[in-house]
């Protein structure tokens, strides 16, 4: 009888644990907001714990980087804002992840120069450890005429 | 003796549970490139029949120009020839699923025909896919050109 006994266990585990509580629109909206403002700052601790491990971060120039690269780049200062102003546009909410689009008006000052660098974004949020994280931001720069 | 049968037990069955899920998701990959290569296909033949099956209905294309086109604009301006993609090449660098969405990352050249003549452009993208209705839909496009390569 045993056997049967361990075998129901098992088997009724993933019903038995409570769900933890998903994250939500307003704070996948949040949660975004904390990167952008994070970045804006510098703010390595927060970016830490704002981009997921296997964070894939491509640019406007097509070039992408991992999470270890992209903190670098805000570490040595490559990576640097004097203003960032994202406008999410639409949010769509899937089991554990969700998907924001919108657009960015940066003025970037890392590489030495003043730069506008106005793009859309696509990022997509990933719900782990009980909170969100980036795993993917792609930017396309915006045209003239659609800023 | 029982003991070690009730542990081979539940072992066997929670290996062929985990077994069942690896195969599923090696399946859901393999569609899920194989829907992405109709894509890019579909591009060139201007075929409205497979992207209104492969484009989801909330689709947001924003071109490597940060031209922006719902499902119905792009299908529209491939049909209608305003959007002539001659040829297409491409190389997926990376897929990740979660769940009901994916996430393809990859490089394309793309022959673009203008006023009678071609030029190439070459890509970085990603794009995103969401599982609806037995079948993986392309719900968002992003592109960058790519900075041509260095003077050697």
């Amino acid at each position: 009888m045993r056997p049967f006994l361990l075998l129901a266990l098992l088997v009724s585990l993933p019903v038995a644990v409570p769900a933890a509580p998903r994250g939500d629109e307003a704070s996948a909206r949040a949660a975004l907001a904390a990167r952008f403002d994070a970045a804006l700052r510098g703010d390595l601790p927060a970016l830490e714990k704002w981009l997921a491990d296997d964070l894939e971060y491509c640019g406007v120039s097509a070039t992408c980087s991992t999470k270890a690269q992209y903190l670098e780049s805000v570490r040595n200062g490559t990576r640097k804002f004097k203003s960032l102003e994202p406008k999410v546009e639409r949010v769509t909410m899937y089991s554990d992840t969700a998907v924001l689009t919108g657009k960015v008006y940066a003025v970037s000052i890392g590489d030495g120069t003043v730069r506008n660098v106005n793009a859309y974004f696509l990022v997509v949020l990933v719900w782990r450890d009980d909170r969100w994280q980036m795993t993917n931001q792609s930017s396309t720069l915006l045209t003239p005429a659609s800023k | 003796m029982r003991r070690f049968a009730a542990f081979a037990a539940i072992f066997a069955v929670a290996t062929t549970l985990s077994g069942t899920v690896f195969a599923k998701d090696d399946a859901r990959v393999e569609s899920l490139r194989t829907a992405e290569a109709a894509r890019f296909k579909a591009n060139v033949d201007a075929d409205p029949k497979v992207l209104g099956q492969v484009l989801d209905d909330d689709l947001e294309y924003v071109h490597s120009n940060g031209e922006l086109n719902s499902k119905k604009e792009f299908i529209e301006s491939l049909v209608s020839g305003k959007r002539d993609y001659v040829a297409t090449t491409f190389e997926i660098q990376g897929i990740r699923i979660m769940g009901d969405v994916a996430i393809i990352r990859g490089t394309a050249k793309v022959t673009v025909g203008e006023n009678g003549q071609s030029r190439d452009l070459d890509l970085g993208y990603t794009d995103i896919w969401v599982w609806k209705d037995k079948r993986w839909q392309m719900t968002a496009w992003r592109s960058a050109r790519m900075p041509p390569p260095a003077a050697k």
